[in-house]
Parts: structure tokens; sequence; C-alpha cells
């Protein structure tokens, strides 16, 4: 199985922990990534994840979305499995942004990180405090959360309405000069759309696909499983979802750059979403299957990168395959 | 399923480079069955068999790409390198799990958690229930190392009392009951009544797993004796290790994590019984 790191998994065995030198990096919104994996907002906690590998090691890490005040998030049960996915409704629980310029930001920042600071409210007021207040941090990119489909106001209900998405994004280019990377949900008949306003409307990247709404009922109880009733898919299961994506709006927008999100669990799949027209990818809910996934996908990706020059290419001069 | 030969020692790779293990393999040593849908694994790892406290839990793994998700697992006991876990079945995750023999692998995540706060001299009555009972185990265990500290069993059982062998082994007292006879609080208060709560003159200090009725009614006990109580919680886990924060529990310190800020609370930290 594709997610094991496990001692007899494969005979293409890579020791994660040995110093690396990384061979082939990629430019997003003219920002270098050492290698073309990142980490994805929902499954990174800094605290969490330095135990088990050097953060420094990856492209780059998008850090749990960040709002104006501490959230509470939902209640329990936040969680459900389904086949070869994770549903969750955390509802972005969160201490704040001030917490986060106070704790994470600067230790990620110490320990070599490049940082994507994710953003999320409630409304375009929240949006802006955070954005305010993280443009003249040391974050080296913001990634505006439009897409979360547990918050009943924010998240998906502005990424899905490409009327709010263009207003909020003509309220948030002006604050920064820091790239602006939104990311999309996948919950809409047509994510070029979408993403063609947040485009015409400043955003410097876009990042796809958050996570799909999903539902599991316990069929003891006839009731759902998760407190908050629906959640996001993520996992194995939603890959051919966010290759679909990428392509369609690699299509759509053939300049903007793209981060891939969405099942990827090894250096195969990152690389099919790099075919598809991704100038980099994030890794989200593999990590909850092995903590170190992330960087292991990043090495196995440097290596199937070694006997494809031309790709490899493009996307250190800040290019796509299409 | 094929017989463990290990070619690649992640865990040592990690331990090397100063980081705390990734997902591995280990090989199934003993598995049996303790009661109708009711399952012992023993696995042999050095590493979680060195490091794992009482009420830490382990992630298991299926070999099933459809179902990825980790089973988390509290430790019911560890023997020289070996690691043993106490599960129900009952999903079709802990069925696969169930199938697992001697000989077989399974992947594993560990020890994670927070665990019970032990001490030497120390008057420990564990109380659990159901499931609830294998951390409980892997307390007295410790306990049974710990000079001067004594341990005493108070478990409830729906109806067989799987697991009594495995927990008297290491208690000093053990008490237990079914359900059709009563319940754990009912035990309590039989020990208040005939003076068996403090021991040696050390006042008692619960430790509890197991349903959460049964834990609130616990922690309301322990409460109104000023008696101190460690709970241990559970919850539907994703990661395990604190990163997705799937698995909250309020707390008066607000929503912490049960995987790392837990699974043991206090019952003041719970506000339970306050």
């Amino acid at each position: 199985m594709t997610v094991n790191t496990t001692a007899n998994a494969n005979d293409n065995h890579i020791n994660i922990y040995e110093a690396h030198e990384w061979k082939h990096s990629t430019k997003v919104a003219g920002v270098t990534w050492k290698n073309p994996v990142g980490t994805a907002s929902g499954t990174f906690q800094y605290a969490a994840v330095r135990r088990f590998y050097d953060v420094s090691q990856l492209g780059a890490v998008s850090t749990k979305g960040c709002s104006p005040v501490p959230w509470e998030g939902n209640p329990s049960p936040r969680t459900a499995e389904g086949p070869a996915s994770n549903l969750n409704a955390v509802g972005l629980q969160n201490p704040g942004v001030d917490h986060y310029l106070e704790d994470d930001l600067p230790k990620l920042k110490k320990a070599g990180a490049l940082v994507v600071a994710n953003v999320a409210g409630h409304c375009d007021d929240d949006y802006m405090q955070v954005v305010a207040k993280l443009a003249d941090s040391p974050a080296d990119m913001l990634e505006i959360n439009v897409s979360c489909p547990n918050v009943t106001h924010g998240g998906m209900s502005v990424g899905t309405d490409p009327v709010a998405l263009a207003a909020l994004m003509d309220k948030l280019r002006p604050m920064t000069d820091k790239p602006l990377i939104v990311k999309l949900t996948p919950n809409v008949t047509d994510i070029t759309v979408p993403a063609r306003a947040a485009v015409e409307h400043g955003a410097d990247a876009l990042s796809m696909i958050n996570t799909l709404l999903g539902m599991r009922l316990d069929i003891r109880t006839g009731e759902p499983i998760i407190a908050n009733k629906t959640g996001g898919v993520s996992g194995p299961a939603v890959l051919p979802v966010g290759i679909a994506a990428v392509y369609r709006t690699r299509t759509a927008l053939p300049d903007i750059p793209i981060i891939g999100i969405g099942g990827i669990d090894s250096g195969e799949k990152a690389l099919e979403y790099l075919y598809a027209g991704a100038n980099a990818v994030e890794v989200g809910a593999a990590a909850l299957f092995d903590p170190v996934a992330p960087l292991r996908i990043a090495r196995e990706l440097d290596d199937l990168l070694d006997a494809r020059p031309e790709l490899a290419a493009k996307l250190a001069a800040g290019q796509t395959w299409r | 399923m094929t017989t463990f030969t290990p070619t690649h020692d992640v865990v040592a790779e990690a331990q090397a480079a100063g980081f705390f293990p990734p997902r591995h393999t280990v090989e199934i040593t003993d598995a049996r069955a303790l009661a109708d849908r009711v399952m012992r694994l023993t696995f042999r790892d050095p590493f979680i068999a060195s490091h794992a406290k009482p009420a830490q839990f382990v992630n298991l793994f299926t070999h099933d790409d459809f179902m990825l998700m980790p089973r988390p697992f509290g430790v019911s006991e560890v023997e020289g390198d070996e690691v043993s876990v106490i599960f129900a079945v009952i999903g079709h995750g802990t069925e696969q799990l169930a199938q697992l023999k001697a000989g077989d692998t399974v992947d594993v995540l560990g020890p994670l958690g927070r665990g019970f706060n032990l001490k030497q001299d120390a008057n420990y009555i564990l109380v659990g229930g159901g499931l609830g009972v294998p951390p409980l185990i892997c307390a007295a265990q410790r306990i049974a190392s710990l000079a001067g500290s004594v341990a005493t069993s108070v478990i409830g059982y729906r109806d067989e009392r799987f697991a009594e062998d495995f927990v008297s082994r290491y208690t000093d007292r053990s008490w237990s009951i079914t359900n059709a006879e009563g319940n754990v609080v009912d035990l309590l208060n039989q020990m208040e009544a005939s003076g068996d709560l403090d021991v040696d003159g050390l006042k008692p200090v619960i430790l509890s797993c197991g349903p959460l009725p049964m834990m609130k009614a616990v922690a309301a006990w322990a409460a109104k004796r000023g008696i101190p109580a460690q709970l241990s919680m559970e919850q539907r886990m994703g990661c395990g290790y604190g990163t997705c924060v799937l698995c909250t529990v309020d707390t008066v310190d607000g929503r912490l994590k049960v995987c790392s800020d837990g699974p043991v609370f206090t019952r003041e930290q719970l506000g339970w019984g306050e």
C-alpha cells in the first residue's frame, strides 16, 4: 500500500532523516520552494509535527487556518472514516492570529521553514483583520481559506460565490504585497469560475482542492456520526477530483500558479498533479496515516523528477507542464 | 499477510536523527480471544515497550487500503520487548485486526498521548469499565514496580470478566462487579463502608478509564470526598499525535486534544463533580 513507510513496504527505501541536497525546486508566485511538496493547512500543527521530522526540509508548510480571535471549533465527534478517506469537521479551531504571531510563526521561521500562513474568517472583516496582522509578519505567503465546508459563515460560502469572492479579494489585495494564494473548494459545478474571479481580483496563486462535503451515518442509530452532521472528505479517495480541478483550471488560466491538493500519499501521485499543470503540491490527510508522509513524498518526488528533466526545468523556472 | 522480514529499520533511522519514530511494521507474537468479540494482540516493538507509560496508546493500522485511519488502543501490558493491546471487535477495522495471527505483521505508531502520573508511596484505586480496563492493567503493572505504592482494582464488566486474570496478576487487591450485580460506585461505597479506601495511612488516588457515564459518576464520587482522580478519556481520533485536532474534549481550559493534551485529564480539568 502506498501510504506505507514501513520496514518492508518497498525496495526503494529512502532514509528521510539523512541530509539531502534537493535537486528539483519549484517557483510559486515568484517564491522559490526548495522542492514542490508542502503540507496542507488543515493537518499541520508545528508543535505536533516537529517531533517527527525537520519541517524546513519541505518546500513549504501551510499552517492551520488562523482567525482574528481564538475559535473553539465544532463539538466532538469531529471525524468519521470513509472508503480510502477521512471526514473531518474541526470548524477551524485555532488559538487566533495573535498567538500565531507570537508562537507558531517565529518558531517555524527560526526552524528555517518557508511558511504559508492560512487565513480563516467568518466574514470579510475577519479576513481583513488577519491579513492586516500578517502583512508585516515573517510569513512568506498568505493562503486565503474560502473553502472550508465546516463553518456556517465565511469559508465555503465565500468560495462558492464568485461575486462575494471578488469583493473579498478587492479588500484584501491592497493590504499586502505578500503573495496571496486563494484556496478553492471543489464543491462547485465549475471550479474555473471562482478560480477566474480570484485571479481577476488579485490572487497571485490558487491552491486546490479543499475537502469535499460528505457525511456518514451510524446504521445502529440512524444518526450522523459527526456532531456537525456533515464534514469534509479528504484522503486517497479524492485524488481524481483534485487532479481534474487542477487540469481544468490550468486549461482555463494558463499562467496562474497552482498548488495541487487532494489524495496525495506518494511521490507518484504528486507527480500526477504536476503533469496536470500544478506548480507544487500540498499533502494533507496522508499525515494522519503517517506523520512523516509529507517529507517522504518530497523525497520520492525528488527522485522521480531526475528522469523528467523537461518537467523539472519548467518547474524551476516557474512554469508548468501544461 | 507475509511472514515478518525486516529490511529497513525506520525506528533506528529516526532515533539516530533525534526524532520520534514514524509508522513502522512490527511482528505479531500472540493473538487470542479473551471473550466473545474481545481480542488481545501482542507485538514485538522494543521502542514502544521501553517508552510506553500507562494510559498511553498506540495507533494500529489495517492492511486494507479502504480503511486507512489509525485504530488507537491503550497499551494493556509490556513484557520485555513485547506490547499488548486489548480491543473489542466493533466494526470492519477491528474485525480485520482480529484476524491477525502470530507471525503476521501490523503497522504501528506510538506510544502516543500523556499517561497517568504515577508516584512511589501512593495508594491507587484503579476504577475501570468494559474496554477501559486495558490501560488500568498497564497502570497496575507499573505500580507494582513502584516502591511503597499499592494498587486496588475496581472493575465493572457488562457480563464476562474477560480481563480479570490480567488485572489481578498485578494488583494488590482486586474487586469486580458485573452489570447484573451493580456498578463500580457500589463497589467504591462498599470499600468506604468497610474502611478499605486508605491503605497503610495513605489516602487514595483514583485512576479511571471506561464509559463516559461511569467516569463522570466516579469523578463525582471522588470530588465529594476530596479524592484526586486522573481520568483517561476516549474520543474518535484522527492522527493520534496532535496535528489534526479531530479529537477534542471540553475542559475548564477550553477544548483540548484528547490524543496529545490527554488522554489523561484530572477531574478538576474536566470540571466533573465540582
